[in-house]
């Protein structure tokens, strides 16, 4: 018996380090060989070190920029974020020298990130949505700061498909839910007589449970549970004709592909706003205004003193980011690509952000 | 039943009386008490059944994000494991990159070839292409890199475990609720915890992965060290062997196939949980996969699933190639090359790696060739829309995918949840106390009842009633759909050959990929969830079907034959007898398989249990999340237990 199951793993072991140990000394010094070197690379990587260890792990960095320390930048899962990341990191590697390194990672292991140092800016966060981590991280732990706001304004509400206020122009307001026969057109087999209500990803916030116990509406909440499964919904019932009530919100990609209208809730009062904070149950108000914000690692100003300023003056409007949104969505652009265009085309822009 | 069965069935001897007894009234007085307490106490889970699992979570929760980046156990411990985990990765990703395409396919071809000769060289090579042919070279190299690194932690911790649990039947109780906790225990609920202990990308991810893929690493060990012969190791106690020989010389060498299996199902482990590795900030092909599922098109996920088929394939078949399978059978009409002695193979195979790495650096062969890339989002974009258009309404006599789905819900799934919810509490821990008697004794009715008191504990009562009765549903609609289509592969070699690559793709595929279509089927809500794991299930249960109607034996096949027996007979009253025990095996993983679903299914509307982990991603919820996912655990530590039992206690009759 030759060798056995140790045996063989013994070998194909030794046969994986030997090769990787006769490349090192066949490829020395060919540093601009990694065919690839987005992402994953090494010496980038600060990685788990925390704040105070990322500036020697960084200083073995072997294309360390004339100025400054390369940063991290976080790109969560939705156009917009992508595009401010990308335009950042333009702008960071041309005029002030510091490599960029963007990571694709979920928004609530972002924040975890920023905290350990191994992020070190995030360029768009929804308010409504990280309110826990703000108080956290922010004004607790102190780990994470506040960039400032990044301009574009988000609002969530409750939407339906156009043709459905065509057809029932009473469904333009809540009031209109009301009326348990036209509430009933949103009725489905999980919802049986009341209409159903449906929501996204659990992880994004909500009153609509709420709203509806609050306004007495004949509605079922209803958890999609992810944003593909809510816009997969949207489109079906549009393809059908059928009607839908769900929580959706601007600036969405899919507001350019299919027609929503905004349900008309009650005006936000500071009483309901108040009874958001003391998370009493009493929400029965329309969705307020989120100012979308930057954030960064507590340590990024020591770190790198102009990147650190450069993000804090950095901010695009809606129409900035819907600009370059549209080169990625609808041109099918690649984000990297469609940043550069544009910066090369607004220098006035870049400008202000850099005095 | 089997209470009934045996009241009727025992002979009428003096012993009866004091057998009856004992297996009649005792359990009886045991269920007739939980109802009698439960009424007295009433219908709905009582407000101080409380573990208080929520708020405890969120305690340990909060302490690590305070105390990260200070404490000893952050910078002592985590710190440098996580430091390690991403040095090992970097150097394989390294390794990978500067060998580029022409060397990495080579090397494939090489170790396929030493594993399972030519076909093995050839389908890992060709299988190894593919990725880059579909355009996702370097994602490939990522996420390779990344499951490289999870799979040597897990066979580094899972080989000795392995070891342990085969050895002493104490360390295989204790560490098989371990083990069932790590493979249920939705890896959404330990997603932040680990994150902030590891740090974000590499270790979060390869945490993650280790969890999910060990298990098997250990199951597999154990159970192959347990069937050894008890001859062989009389024959080595005989001639003197000291324990450790024993183990080294007689036992592993023996339990090299289980090990191999295991090796195989580590892989396949660490494959399935790539997109949620992803989430953590290891792009890779994971990473496509889920910016396909944000812009809801299906292409732009199948195309990166495929080349996690492609890329899980490819590891599969070098790892485990055909000598592994068929034994030294095959090694004989092996080229001299992989016949010949180890450290010869590994400084040819070494040799020429290096050297096409080279030539393939000085030729410039950075890129995969784009000449060579095929773009396949396009056609499947086209194939679900032709799908979605044709069977949602329409189809004949059925009416189509969504009317299928109405009367799903509402004749099957809210029956079946109404019952559950609505029974009270005691009546459901009752009757579970019964079911677990009636299978297997005290012991296993016991363990019921307490996990369900459990779930009752941790206030998830009415969620799991509702994840159970939809686990129920999909257990049944799986078998009944495993059942005939294992009978049809385990008679046709032609239908197994034809039946293996799917049933491969389906195990290994994201089921992120055909979430979108199948909610486009079958509208938002549980069905789609049911469908999604019924796909994922349903492998599994195949192949054990089929492998079991395989194993009967010759002998009594044709002794039933010679005795005139149609080939009906044959197979319902010869073949699935005798199979039985792999039928109630495949049955049972199924079960495990559909529990590690619950969660995908709730992030399509399925709601319940895997909803709650959903929100226990989110940082003000975690110990919601950990409620959520105990409870899963608790429910599949049942269905489990009672379904194995079934398994391996043949009913008296």
């Amino acid at each position: 018996m030759n060798g056995g199951i140790m045996g063989t793993w013994r070998r194909q072991a030794a046969l994986l380090a030997a090769t990787g140990l006769l490349l090192g000394a066949t490829s020395c010094g060919d540093d601009d060989g990694d065919p690839a070197g987005d992402g994953t690379s090494a010496a980038t990587d600060p990685a788990a070190t925390g704040p105070a260890a990322t500036s020697e792990a960084e200083a073995t960095q072997g294309e360390a920029p004339a100025e400054g320390e390369g940063i991290t930048l976080a790109v969560n899962p939705w156009t917009g974020s992508a595009v401010n990341s990308h335009v950042a990191k333009v702008v960071l590697e041309s005029e002030l020298g510091t490599s960029v390194e963007l990571v694709d990672i979920d928004e609530n292991a972002t924040w975890p990130g920023l905290d350990a140092g191994d992020l070190d800016a995030v360029l768009e966060v929804w308010p409504s949505g990280h309110a826990e981590d703000y108080a956290t991280y922010v004004e607790e732990k102190g780990s994470v700061i506040d960039l400032g706001l990044l301009g574009p304004t988000a609002k969530i509400g409750w939407y339906v498909p156009t043709f459905v206020v065509e057809q029932h122009p009473e469904l333009a307001t809540w009031e209109g839910f009301k009326d348990p026969e036209l509430a009933g057109l949103f009725a489905t087999a999980e919802t049986g007589s009341d209409g159903q209500f449906l929501m996204g990803d659990p992880s994004y916030v909500s009153y609509d449970e709420q709203i509806i116990a609050n306004l007495d509406l004949p509605l079922q909440f209803v958890v999609a549970g992810s944003e593909a499964a809510l816009i997969t919904a949207i489109q079906q019932a549009v393809a059908d004709e059928t009607p839908v009530l769900l929580n959706f919100w601007q600036p969405h990609w899919l507001q350019s592909q299919v027609d929503l209208t905004e349900v008309d809730l009650p005006e936000v009062t500071d009483a309901c706003l108040e009874s958001a904070a003391a998370e009493d149950g009493s929400y029965e108000c329309d969705y307020p205004v989120d100012e979308l914000y930057k954030a960064a690692n507590a340590g990024l100003e020591e770190k790198n003193p102009s990147a650190f300023e450069f993000l804090q003056k950095f901010q695009l409007t809606i129409e900035q980011q819907n600009e370059i949104a549209a080169m990625v969505d609808a041109e099918k652009m690649e984000a990297a690509d469609a940043a550069a265009q544009w910066v090369e085309a607004n220098p006035d822009v870049v400008a202000a952000w850099l005095t | 039943m089997a209470i009934a069965a045996v009241a009727v069935g025992t002979p009428a001897v003096a012993s009866d009386r004091s057998v009856r007894w004992r297996r009649l009234v005792i359990p009886t007085v045991v269920v007739a008490t939980i109802c009698v307490v439960g009424a007295w106490i009433g219908d709905g889970v009582p407000t101080w059944l409380d573990a208080r699992v929520r708020p405890w979570s969120d305690e340990v929760y909060d302490w690590t994000v305070q105390n990260n980046g200070d404490h000893w156990l952050f910078t002592r411990v985590f710190e440098p494991i996580a430091d390690t985990l991403t040095a090992t990765n970097d150097a394989v990703l390294w390794a990978l990159r500067h060998l580029r395409w022409p060397g990495v396919l080579t090397l494939v071809a090489l170790i396929g070839w030493r594993t399972g000769g030519a076909r093995a060289a050839i389908v890992g090579m060709l299988a190894m292409a593919g990725c880059g042919v579909l355009g996702f070279w370097d994602e490939t190299m990522v996420t390779i890199a990344l499951m490289l690194v999870a799979v040597i932690v897990a066979l580094l911790i899972g080989i000795p475990l392995g070891i342990l649990a085969g050895r002493s039947d104490r360390a295989e109780r204790w560490l098989r609720g371990v083990l069932d906790t790590a493979q249920v225990m939705p890896a959404f609920v330990y997603f932040l915890p680990v994150v902030v202990a590891f740090g974000i990308r590499v270790p979060a991810a390869a945490i993650a992965t280790v969890v999910y893929a060990t298990p098997p690493a250990i199951r597999l060990t154990s159970h192959g060290l347990r069937s050894v012969p008890v001859v062989a190791t009389e024959v080595g106690n005989s001639f003197g062997c000291t324990s450790r020989q024993l183990l080294a010389k007689v036992q592993l060498p023996m339990a090299r196939r289980a090990m191999l299996l295991g090796l195989n199902q580590v892989i396949m482990m660490a494959f399935a949980i790539v997109v949620l590795a992803s989430m953590l900030g290891v792009a890779g092909l994971g990473g496509r996969v889920l910016s396909g599922l944000q812009r809801v098109q299906v292409g732009q996920a199948f195309a990166p699933g495929l080349a996690i088929v492609f890329a899980a394939v490819a590891l599969d078949r070098i790892t485990t190639g055909e000598r592994a399978k068929r034994g030294d059978r095959v090694r004989r009409r092996m080229p001299a090359f992989a016949r010949g002695r180890a450290h010869i193979a590994t400084i040819v195979t070494v040799g020429l790696v290096v050297a096409v790495a080279i030539i393939a650096a000085g030729a410039g062969a950075d890129d995969f060739p784009s000449a060579f890339t095929i773009d396949i989002t396009e056609p499947i974009n086209d194939a679900v829309r032709w799908v979605n258009d044709n069977f949602r309404t329409g189809v004949p006599v059925v009416g189509g995918t969504g009317s299928f789905s109405d009367f799903l819900t509402l004749h099957v799934l809210n029956p079946v949840r109404d019952l559950l919810v609505d029974s009270p509490w005691w009546a459901v821990v009752a009757a579970s106390f019964a079911i677990g008697w009636a299978s297997a004794g005290w012991r296993l009715a016991a363990l019921c009842g307490a996990c369900f008191v459990g779930i009752a504990a941790l206030r998830t009562w009415e969620l799991a009633m509702d994840t159970l009765s939809q686990v129920l549903v999909i257990i049944a609609v799986s078998v009944l759909l495993a059942v005939p289509i294992g009978i049809c592969v385990g008679r046709s070699n032609r239908a197994e050959r034809l039946l293996r690559p799917l049933l491969d793709a389906a195990q290994v595929m994201p089921a992120f990929v055909y979430l979108v279509p199948v909610i486009f089927l079958f509208n938002i809500g549980r069905v789609p969830g049911i469908v999604a794991s019924v796909i994922y299930a349903l492998p599994p249960c195949i192949r054990l079907v089929s492998l079991g109607l395989r194993q009967v034996p010759i002998a009594p096949r044709e002794a039933a034959i010679s005795f005139g027996a149609t080939p009906r007979q044959e197979l319902v009253k010869v073949q699935l007898p005798m199979a039985a025990r792999a039928i109630m095996l495949g049955i049972n993983q199924t079960i495990l398989m559909v529990l590690s679903m619950v969660v995908i299914a709730a992030l399509i509307g399925a709601g319940g249990l895997g909803l709650e982990t959903v929100y226990g991603l989110t940082k003000s919820e975690i110990g919601r999340g950990v409620a959520g996912g105990v409870s899963i655990v608790l429910l599949a530590v049942v269905l489990d237990r009672v379904t194995q039992s079934w398994g391996t206690h043949p009913r008296r009759t």
